[in-house]
């Protein structure tokens, strides 16, 4: 009897022990119509087996889109439908997140449901053929064919992390889909899904019963021990290593470039660096330098950036998204697609002889404007206005409660109790100094990588010219170029001889990408 | 991410509605109730004597203010020829300066004030919105009044922006859903100017350098007190919001141009548009001709309903095609709101090209049973429900309730549609359902668009 009792206790001691542990993020908001739940598991794309690559996001979809505690997938969305409650999961590189909301009335009839897809996924044969045939097309076909622009991104971590967890496509490659068994995602559920890699997250006009239960039901989660696997580092590129993905049919050609990037939100030097980049390439801003350079004055394309960290869907996120938080790092540039050689004769006679399009000449101006940076460092005027920017656009990041609870999580993984509240503070308290030590310290433009989707017209000429270093002088049409200023086009022609450190250019035709 | 990847058919497909219908189905009844009506602020509005109307919506964001334009001009006005794409292409003309801030001012001043702004356009209107420092709503109102009066550009920066338009279709163009998106237009409209899509037709956009003069024109008809809403949500007040209006806007000379839009005769037969294209999974749209959005009457309500019961992920069409049996990636339908008549699309991505014509068959039979039997009582109070809490979760910060009452506005002008529309969907019966599908989703109204490797469409 003693020793039940004595066993009872120590049991319950484990579990508070485990409780805990638990990290929760909290963000009561009596106002608020709805409650909105996160999971996370710190787990994403990086666990995944090697040769079964996509095998995490293909265990968070059965648990998203599938059966679980004896209800089919279309009986759990059955019963939400009328409550407009909603669930789903994104997988990242290092995390996978699931996010719950429901209107406040139907908390406790929609809260057996979340129960039900983390606790008791049933992992039915049925759910598991639909979903990897949505996977092995996306891997197949999709990602190749719906946006250049994110096929250049993926394509570009593929090169950069080569060889490392980090590399693969979040969905896998298509060898890897083709070997993932039902069995491999029930034994991956189990292992990387755990009580022991679990954070949670709350926000809106919940009870503390509720947050009770939820820390009480993720303890019932696997207890397979779980160890945490380091993100693989950027590989250190032997000059500018070039990937041009030839396709057929390509409009344009998407450019995108990485390199490694030691700090992340979890050093203090990196708001010196985004006062550096929001001057530089904030996303789809019009006064950044790149955008001013390339759209502005040359009508090149839609739009040029730089990032000094991940932002997901860019294509469609106006401001960063949380959720996506990454401890290995890299910065890039972002060239929106460029005219081909194709399309300029399509639109201009006087342009019929051009060979290649303008790839070549923005890749070299956006490298010379990091160089140049790097030189000259940015200006005082310059640094104070993008300083009371970012200030204040820096708290546009975390509007409504989805998003402040994202941010808020996204903070502890990097060791920080609020992230945007210490970013004010380190912003207001940065120097120029400091700014442009860490543009010397943590850019530069002779050894990264480039990816360039485009068309199978001019990716031979293309790599040509890129390895050959030569020159690339700015195509305009006359109806641009005779409105000029004779600076811009003294400055053209430095551009198209800027010297690039090329090391190697490869091309690739797009059916080899992602294998 | 898991999101985009499940939505990868559908956000690429949908995109094409525009309809913000679908972003705002994640809310209040608790809300909805104390009012009376879906939204659970006061709306304000007031007018200028020069017809300008100022909206404002006080709401709980302390220090946080949208300020919005609706600009009530779209591809739907391009009614002339060889100037398609224009109402877009002015949108991007409008970030390039006038004599008090030139275009890098301009810039700076955007910079200053620490906002998410940006503008886009649609088939009906253009839109020129801001979120940030409330504090700043005065300087907003000053950058923006100095731009929709006194836009002033050269002809050097007009022709440089062209390259950037042709940018973006560059950037568009690479998604073989757009391009049958386009053709889908051009066929199902012979006459009304939804025939094109917002970015215009490829040779206009090759010509848009050469259509400076025409720019000042469209900025003289449209650019005008009464084709334009002002529009603030967040910490503002309506004293405050209407007095910054007169400061700013109240001298703004009122126009006199009105666009005559080409009506679409009734069609008469199914139309037909392909596009050969292998690079990805098979897919094809049914477009019907739908009604234009009222506020009044209840087809596009019904519609609406029919739409989530027939078409939604709780669907038993969705449960069969794509659960059970696994031949569809996505399905998806609905009607885009429209000022003049749009259409209604259902659209499908399929696992094999061959059973295109089955699940072609298996669409038909929903809809044929919705027109001879009606819908189920308790599915419509439960859509009804759907729709209302899914909006009430939707609007939580001033720039997602600015979102939404902008729709509205660019479709009546008056953003009280939205609680009106809202309380249209309580009253929505059976009957009602039936005669919508009965009278809006006929052969002869219908597009039927395919993609596939094949070089004739698989349904034709």
């Amino acid at each position: 009897m003693k020793f039940i009792y004595q066993l009872t206790i120590s049991l319950l001691l484990l579990l508070s022990s485990i409780v805990q542990a638990l990290e929760v993020s909290e963000l009561p908001q009596a106002n608020a119509n709805k409650v909105v739940i996160k999971v996370r598991f710190d787990n994403g794309s990086i666990v995944d087996p090697k040769g079964k690559e996509g095998l995490t996001y293909a265990t968070a979809a059965m648990l998203a889109s599938g059966g679980a505690g004896g209800m089919s997938y279309a009986q759990l969305q059955d019963k939400m439908y009328p409550w407009a409650a909603s669930y789903d999961v994104v997988v990242d590189k290092q995390i996978s997140t699931f996010t719950f909301a429901v209107p406040v009335k139907f908390v406790e009839q929609f809260y057996p449901l979340v129960q039900a897809i983390l606790l008791h996924p049933d992992f039915l044969e049925q759910d598991f053929t639909r979903l990897m045939k949505g996977q092995q097309n996306y891997v197949d076909q999709v990602v190749r064919a719906s946006s250049d622009e994110d096929y250049s991104k993926f394509a570009l971590e593929n090169q950069l992390f080569r060889g490392g967890n980090m590399a693969h496509l979040l969905t896998g490659t298509s060898q890897s889909v083709a070997s993932i068994r039902l069995a491999d995602i029930k034994a991956h559920y189990h292992k990387v899904f755990t009580r022991h890699n679990v954070s949670l997250g709350i926000a809106g006009n919940y009870s503390t019963t509720l947050l009770t239960q939820l820390k009480n039901d993720l303890a019932q989660l696997s207890d397979a021990p779980y160890v945490a696997v380091q993100p693989s580092q950027p590989r250190a590129a032997k000059g500018i290593e070039v990937e041009i993905i030839s396709k057929q049919d390509a409009f344009g050609s998407a450019v995108f470039t990485g390199a490694a990037l030691p700090i992340t939100r979890a050093n203090d030097d990196f708001a010196a660096l985004m006062i550096a980049n929001s001057w530089m390439g904030e996303h789809r801003k019009s006064y950044s330098r790149l955008y001013q350079k390339l759209r502005e004055t040359r009508s090149m394309n839609y739009g040029d950036y730089s990032y000094i960290e991940w932002y997901n869907n860019g294509g469609g996120n106006q401001l960063p998204p949380s959720g996506v938080p990454r401890a290995s790092n890299y910065w890039s540039i972002w060239l929106r697609p460029v005219q081909i050689a194709q399309q300029l004769h399509a639109q201009y006679p006087e342009l019929a002889e051009v060979k290649i399009g303008h790839a070549h000449f923005a890749l070299r101006l956006a490298l010379r404007e990091f160089s140049l940076l790097i030189q000259n460092g940015m200006s005082a005027d310059d640094f104070a206005a993008t300083k009371t920017f970012l200030r204040s656009y820096t708290k546009l990041y975390a509007q409504g409660p989805e998003q402040q609870l994202g941010w808020l999580m996204d903070s502890a993984f990097y060791g920080r109790s609020n992230y945007l509240v210490e970013l004010d503070k380190l912003l207001a308290d940065v120097s120029l100094d400091q700014v442009n030590q860490a543009i010397r310290q943590y850019w530069q433009v002779n050894n990264l990588f480039v990816t360039i989707v485009t068309d199978n017209s001019e990716a031979q000429a293309l790599a040509d010219s890129l390895t050959n270093n030569t020159p690339s002088p700015m195509s305009y049409s006359t109806l641009v170029k005779s409105g000029l200023s004779p600076e811009i086009l003294a400055e053209d022609e430095i551009v198209a001889n800027f010297k690039l450190n090329i090391g190697k250019v490869t091309l690739v035709p797009s059916a080899d990408t992602f294998k | 991410m898991l999101k985009q990847f499940l939505l990868v058919g559908g956000a690429l497909l949908l995109a094409s509605c525009a309809s913000p219908k679908l972003a705002q189905e994640t809310g209040s009844l608790a809300m909805v109730s104390a009012s009376n009506k879906i939204l659970p602020y006061p709306i304000y509005q007031h007018k200028l004597s020069n017809g300008l109307n100022v909206v404002t919506v006080p709401f709980d964001s302390p220090g946080l203010a949208s300020f919005y334009i609706v600009t009530r001009v779209g591809a739907r006005n391009e009614v002339e020829p060889g100037v398609t794409g224009f109402a877009h292409f002015f949108e991007h003309m409008m970030f390039r300066g006038t004599d008090k801030y030139p275009k890098e001012a301009y810039s700076e001043a955007l910079k200053s004030i620490g906002a998410a702004a940006n503008a886009n356009t649609t088939q009906d209107r253009t839109l020129y919105h801001m979120t940030g420092n409330a504090e700043k709503l005065e300087y907003m109102f000053e950058l923006e009044s100095d731009r929709f009066m006194n836009l002033n550009y050269s002809e050097h920066d007009f022709k440089t922006e062209a390259g950037a338009v042709k940018g973006e279709y560059t950037k568009n163009s690479a998604s073989p859903y757009q391009q049958v998106y386009e053709r889908q237009q051009e066929t199902a409209y012979n006459t009304h100017t939804y025939s094109h899509t917002t970015m215009g037709y490829f040779n206009d956009i090759v010509d848009m350098p050469n259509q400076f003069a025409y720019s000042k024109t469209f900025f003289e008809r449209y650019y005008r007190p009464e084709y334009n809403t002002i529009l603030v949500v967040g910490d503002a007040t309506p004293a405050e919001v209407n007095a910054l209006a007169q400061k700013y806007f109240g001298h703004w000379q009122k126009g006199s141009y009105v666009s005559t839009i080409p009506v679409e005769p009734e069609q008469n037969e199914t139309r037909y548009v392909h596009l050969q294209n292998d690079s990805i999974p098979a897919y094809f749209s049914m477009s019907y001709k739908a009604p234009a959005f009222s506020d009044s009457k209840i087809d596009m309500p019904a519609l609406d309903v029919l739409a989530s019961m027939v078409f939604s992920n709780t669907s038993d069409l969705y449960k069969k095609l794509i659960i059970e049996e696994q031949k569809v990636r996505f399905i998806g339908g609905g009607a885009g709101d429209s000022v003049d008549p749009g259409l209604f699309s259902i659209q499908v991505s399929m696992v094999n090209k061959d059973d295109m014509a089955y699940v072609k068959n298996e669409i038909e039979k929903a809809i044929a049973k919705v027109q001879i039997q009606g819908v189920d009582q308790a599915l419509l109070d439960r859509t009804k429900s759907h729709l209302k809490y899914g909006f009430a979760m939707g609007i939580d910060t001033p720039s997602a309730i600015a979102e939404s009452l902008s729709h509205y506005i660019q479709l009546t002008g008056d953003p009280e549609s939205i609680n009106r529309l809202y309380a249209l969907y309580d009253q929505v019966s059976v009957a009602d359902v039936q005669n919508a599908a009965q009278q809006y989703l006929k052969p002869e109204h219908l597009t039927i668009a395919t993609i596939s490797d094949a070089a004739t469409g698989e349904l034709q």
